[in-house]
């Protein structure tokens, strides 16, 4: 969560942006409120539709609980529900009473009488159809009945509720976490920063979830904007004997928290976390896919992490619920803060951090403020600034020309890569874990690429490729992540989409692209992702260093997997050639007794003689003691000895265990002796057994 | 616009500033060229006499290495011959370790050019090809049956089409291509042609001119064939007492210019028979033509598209095919000139630009293939145009020669050819 410090953040970002575009949009937000701003720019932020708005808060929710957990090494659980609210329920939550449309014709949905002649007929012809085919015994998809009657004015509403076990929130800075600048922040950070980057410290850069770095406001800038209702916030912090309960809302125009309640509460099983509520509108029907499709893809990232997921919808039926189960222990580690690579950096950002920096001399701050410049590296540094740069001379004197010239160095110069060690990539064994605990995969192949660099900023390329499993449809089935989530819109136009379509051929591989069922898997994790599109959800195909760096990784996956198919043909051909051999037994013995018979008949009729042995053999078919029977007979014992001897081969050459050993996870053993039970442990290098007395 | 010669009234086209009249001024009269053909037509004949010797079997060369070649057989040796083979089968059977075919490989490095000979022949590599093993089974199934169906129709002494042969195992052979390879497969293993397994294709090839022949007992006289011409009988056994008058054989690739040139009554101008077998020879026409040029001793000229295929069927004429060079001996005709449309035609009878056709990447490739094959390098002077073709990377189709008039092959273009002798 951002403790957003209200004073401060506005001027930052206004120092932060490049002279014409600042003045614009100073203008901008003098004229405008920011609650305004955001109404007009809710693409940017994933919210330009209920659908989405429901699909963005469920995921900066999640993404916060996660994170939360994350910082304090917890093993995350998060619960996530989200409960439909009828329009009357809502109105009565908002304290509206329920009102009986007077004027029909006044609401959009009429239906004037016209419309309603046409529509029973309409309605009449589907149901003769359907009559047909049920007469004819054809099943056909039923019908959907008619549009839901819905006016614009009738939005669906959820409340939302995610709770996780993370790190909880002091009890007094929780209104004001929640309240305070959230909005300006959001906003100028947003143009500030530009795509992707994180900079969500003061002092450095670092690896964040999430597309903008900050938690969970922009889900409590929409309940505010589309329900009005206050925002319900449960937390406990570890040690703490009470739990804190708080009711607030935003006044968006001062910028400061209403709070309605703010008590503490009892806390009786010792949990930890946050949960918070929020009621917002939405709408569930069209993004239910999109939804589901992103708990499970971020199970397959996160397999650390138990996920519960709950929809309850005012009609039972419709209920969903789902439990993304924990398959591991091992967390990747949190990401390191690391300083600023000097050929990423711009000349804003060099501005602020001369703004920040503690250190007094130039000499200091270029070696402590940046990663890979030592001290006589920053000394070489200086001597080729220029005569009127000293080692010695106070970083906050530099005028606006002098950082220019610092900036131009820093391009120009040449500067060792970053290393990767900031990075917390999900871990090949994590993703394999993932892929199997979700998908099922026949066969499945990971591969964890080196750090590599892409201006100045690191970055880390894992891939899976599955091949095969449950709920998995034919063909390629791409899953995107970026820094440990999941990205699912935009995808035509994403680097791994492309690499996986059009740069790698699968038929290589022995894998079929249309018919088989194909899972990419591609993690990349950067300090900076380099978002394309509006709503940030896809990586540009067009920076090489990344588009290798995925087709290398595709590419390993394969390799792998290549064994394993080719391993697996011949064993099915293996399986079937007895049986291919044998389909053609009859037809072949049948066609060798054809002539047998027809010499038969020339050689009664004394047409033509033969050598003894053969009319000894024509004689035998004469008599019928061979006949086409013999032959197949004769045939089949061959065949069956021939495969014998080839399974005996086979098996010599590949050994017994076909299937690769795949690991079994089990729940770690408590604490011996935890509650007084008696344990005697047996162990081994690989394995425990535990004797409970 | 003035016509100079009567032959060219039929003309329409008005304002003809064409380039073709010079050349047809160039034109003598037909008496001249007609000297010139009897000339070549009795250099032939005494180049067959005199090295009527030269034909050697392939026995007779000293060749390093062991090659394959089959002969004709009568119904009756091809029946006990896979009478033989079968009973072989049914003994290796039924001592109980099943059976397997030794067919001789018909693949690429099992070629060999014979540059004495002028013909590609097979050499002595043989595949197995065993019933108990899966990659083989299928053929091994098919090639018994197929060998069972020979022997029906040698018993029987009747002929079928290869079509007839796929149908009577569909299911089997699940494609025609798939019977027809066998069936080439079992003429190697009798070691006969594959005329003697009683098994003809369809009617392909169409001659007309100045040929009579018989036909299975029937007397053809192909001027009074009509323009479509006779069809080459697909059993070569009932052609017999060939008679010509005719000074020439025009070998055509395409049916467009064959009918041009049927239409015109070429063959009438100048005595000559035209064959065409409509793009790649089948085994019939081969045959015939073979026969032909056996029997009457006449000379062979070529009109072939200006294009890497013009020469490979060229070739397959002159040297055979490697599909069937097992019996290049029956099939091919030795000595056919390369009378056009060659590369260098384009240039010298200004085939406007719009006629030719740029070659692909495949043509390329396919026509710098054929500069390292062997029967295209015996020929300097083919060398030498197909070098050209690869060069200009420009080919043309005989019909490139109807942009100066439909007639203007059979009126202008055939008869300056031969006046000037112009054939390698």
């Amino acid at each position: 969560m951002e403790t957003g410090g209200s004073s401060e953040s506005p001027a930052e970002p206004k120092k932060g942006r490049s002279r014409a575009p600042k003045k614009a949009a100073e203008s901008l937000l003098k004229q405008k409120s920011p609650a305004e701003f955001f109404a007009e720019n809710k693409n940017i932020a994933g919210f330009d539709n209920p659908g989405k708005s429901l699909y963005t808060t469920v995921r900066e929710l999640v993404e916060n609980s996660l994170d939360s957990a994350e910082s304090i090494s917890e093993l995350p659980v998060v619960e996530i529900t989200i409960e439909e609210i009828g329009k009357s329920k809502f109105n009565s939550m908002i304290g509206l009473i329920d009102r009986e449309r007077v004027d029909a014709a006044l609401y959009d949905d009429y239906e004037t009488a016209k419309e309603r002649e046409r529509r029973l007929a309409k309605e009449a012809r589907a149901q003769e159809i359907q009559a047909k085919n049920a007469a004819s015994g054809k099943k056909v998809k039923e019908q959907s009945a008619g549009k839901g009657m819905k006016g614009r004015g009738e939005g669906s509403f959820y409340r939302v509720t995610c709770k996780d076990n993370g790190k909880g929130m002091p009890h007094d800075d929780i209104p004001n976490m929640f309240g305070r600048g959230v909005l300006l922040i959001l906003v100028l950070k947003y143009l500030a920063s530009g795509p992707g980057v994180l900079s969500g410290t003061k002092y450095g850069l670092k690896q964040t979830r999430g597309k903008f770095g900050l938690g969970a406001k922009m889900a409590l800038i929409w309940s505010k904007m589309s329900t009005g209702l206050p925002i319900e916030i449960s937390s406990s912090m570890k040690g703490q004997t009470y739990m804190t309960f708080c009711r607030l809302d935003i006044d968006i125009h001062r910028n400061v928290p209403h709070v309605h309640v703010h008590e503490k509460r009892k806390n009786d099983n010792k949990w930890h976390g946050a949960e918070i509520q929020v009621v917002i509108e939405g709408n569930w029907t069209t993004y239910r896919s999109k939804i589901l499709h992103y708990m499970r893809q971020m199970a397959v990232i996160t397999p650390y992490a138990q996920f519960l997921f709950r929809f309850i919808s005012e009609t039972s039926d419709k209920n969903v619920t789902i439990k993304f189960a924990r398959r591991t222990e091992v967390m990747p580690p949190v990401p390191l803060e690391t300083k600023h690579h000097p050929s990423s950096v711009d000349i804003l950002l060099i501005k602020r951090l001369i703004a920040e920096t503690s250190k007094q001399n130039l000499l200091q701050f270029l070696q402590h403020e940046f990663v890979n410049i030592g001290k006589s590296h920053a000394e070489r540094l200086i001597g080729e600034m220029g005569s009127e740069f000293s080692a010695k001379m106070p970083v906050k004197s530099l005028t606006d020309q002098q950082i220019v010239r610092i900036h131009q160095l820093f391009r120009q110069a040449k500067f060792d890569d970053p290393t990767g060690d900031c990075l917390s990539p999900a871990g090949e064994y994590n993703l394999r874990l993932g892929i199997i605990k979700e998908l099922h995969p026949d066969m499945v192949a990971t591969y964890s690429g080196s750090a590599q660099v892409f201006e100045g900023h690191p970055f880390i390329v894992e891939a899976g490729v599955s091949v095969g499993g449950k709920d998995v449809k034919q063909g390629l089935n791409i899953f995107r992540f970026a820094n440990r989530i999941p990205l699912l819109f935009e995808q035509g136009a994403d680097v791994v989409t492309r690499t996986a379509l059009k740069r790698i051929n699968w038929g290589t591989y022995k894998i079929n692209q249309t018919q088989d069922k194909i899972g990419v898997f591609v993690s990349i994790v950067s300090t900076k992702i380099p978002f394309k599109g509006t709503g940030k959800e896809y990586i540009g195909d067009d920076i090489k260093e990344i588009a290798t760096a995925v087709k290398s990784a595709i590419q390993q996956c394969c390799n792998q997997l290549k064994s394993k198919i080719i391993k697996k043909l011949q064993a099915r051909e293996q399986q079937e050639r007895k049986r291919n051999i044998g389909r053609y037994i009859p037809d072949a013995s049948a066609a060798i007794y054809d002539v047998l018979q027809a010499m038969t008949q020339l050689h009664a009729s004394k047409k033509r003689r033969y050598n003894e042995e053969d009319t000894d053999l024509v004689s035998k078919v004469a008599s019928r003691s061979i006949t086409t029977a013999t032959l197949k007979e004769k045939l089949s014992e061959h065949v069956a000895r021939v495969d014998y001897e080839m399974a005996l081969e086979y098996a010599t050459q590949s050994g017994v265990s076909e299937e690769p050993r795949e690991d079994v996870y089990i729940q770690a053993l408590e604490p011996a002796a935890a509650d007084g039970k008696k344990f005697l442990d047996f162990h081994s290098p690989a394995f425990v057994f535990r004797l409970v007395c | 616009m003035a016509d100079t010669t009567g032959k060219s009234k039929k003309r329409r086209r008005a304002d003809d500033g064409a380039p073709e009249l010079p050349f047809k001024k160039n034109l003598k009269p037909d008496s001249a060229i007609l000297e010139t053909l009897k000339s070549l037509q009795k250099s032939t004949i005494a180049a067959a006499s005199s090295s009527s010797s030269k034909p050697k079997s392939l026995s007779e060369l000293a060749l390093t290495a062991a090659c394959r070649e089959v002969t004709d057989q009568s119904p009756d040796s091809v029946q006990s011959n896979i009478e033989g083979v079968i009973l072989s089968l049914a003994r290796s059977i039924i001592a109980g370790n099943g059976f397997s075919f030794n067919v001789p490989s018909r693949a690429a490095t099992n070629q060999l050019y014979v540059p004495e000979l002028d013909r590609i022949v097979l050499k002595d590599k043989n595949t197995l090809r065993p019933f108990a093993n899966n990659s083989s089974v299928r053929k091994a199934t098919i090639t018994t049956k197929i060998l069972s169906l020979i022997h029906q129709l040698c018993l029987k002494n009747i002929h079928v089409t290869k079509r007839d042969l796929f149908y009577t195992d569909v299911k089997l052979f699940q494609d025609q291509t798939q019977s027809d390879a066998v069936l080439d497969d079992v003429s190697c293993v009798l070691g006969c042609t594959r005329s003697s397994l009683n098994v003809v294709a369809a009617e392909k090839g169409v001659v007309v001119g100045r040929l009579v022949f018989s036909d299975d007992g029937d007397m053809i006289d192909c001027t009074k064939m009509g323009i479509g011409g006779k069809a080459i009988p697909p059993n070569i056994d009932r052609v017999g007492d060939m008679q010509s008058d005719a000074l020439f054989i025009l070998l055509v690739e395409k049916d467009a210019a064959y009918m041009r040139l049927a239409e015109d009554r070429f063959y009438n101008r100048f005595p000559c028979i035209i064959v065409t077998a409509k793009g790649q020879p089948d085994v019939a026409t081969r045959l015939f033509l073979r026969k032909m040029k056996m029997e009457l001793k006449l000379p062979v000229l070529a009109l072939v598209d200006s294009d890497p295929y013009g020469l490979k069927i060229l070739s397959v004429y002159g040297c055979g095919s490697k599909n069937m060079s097992y019996d290049s001996a029956n099939l091919t005709t030795p000595d056919i000139k390369w009378l056009g449309v060659r590369p260098s035609d384009l240039d010298k009878y200004k085939i406007p630009e719009q006629c030719r056709l740029p070659m692909t990447e495949q043509d390329i490739k396919t026509g710098k293939d054929l500069l390292e094959e062997d029967f295209v390098k015996k020929n300097p002077a083919w060398v030498e145009e197909l070098t050209l073709m690869v060069k200009t990377k420009q080919k043309a189709e005989i019909q490139a020669l109807s942009s100066f008039g439909f007639q203007y092959l059979s009126e202008v273009y055939l008869p300056l050819k031969l006046q000037q002798q112009d054939w390698i």
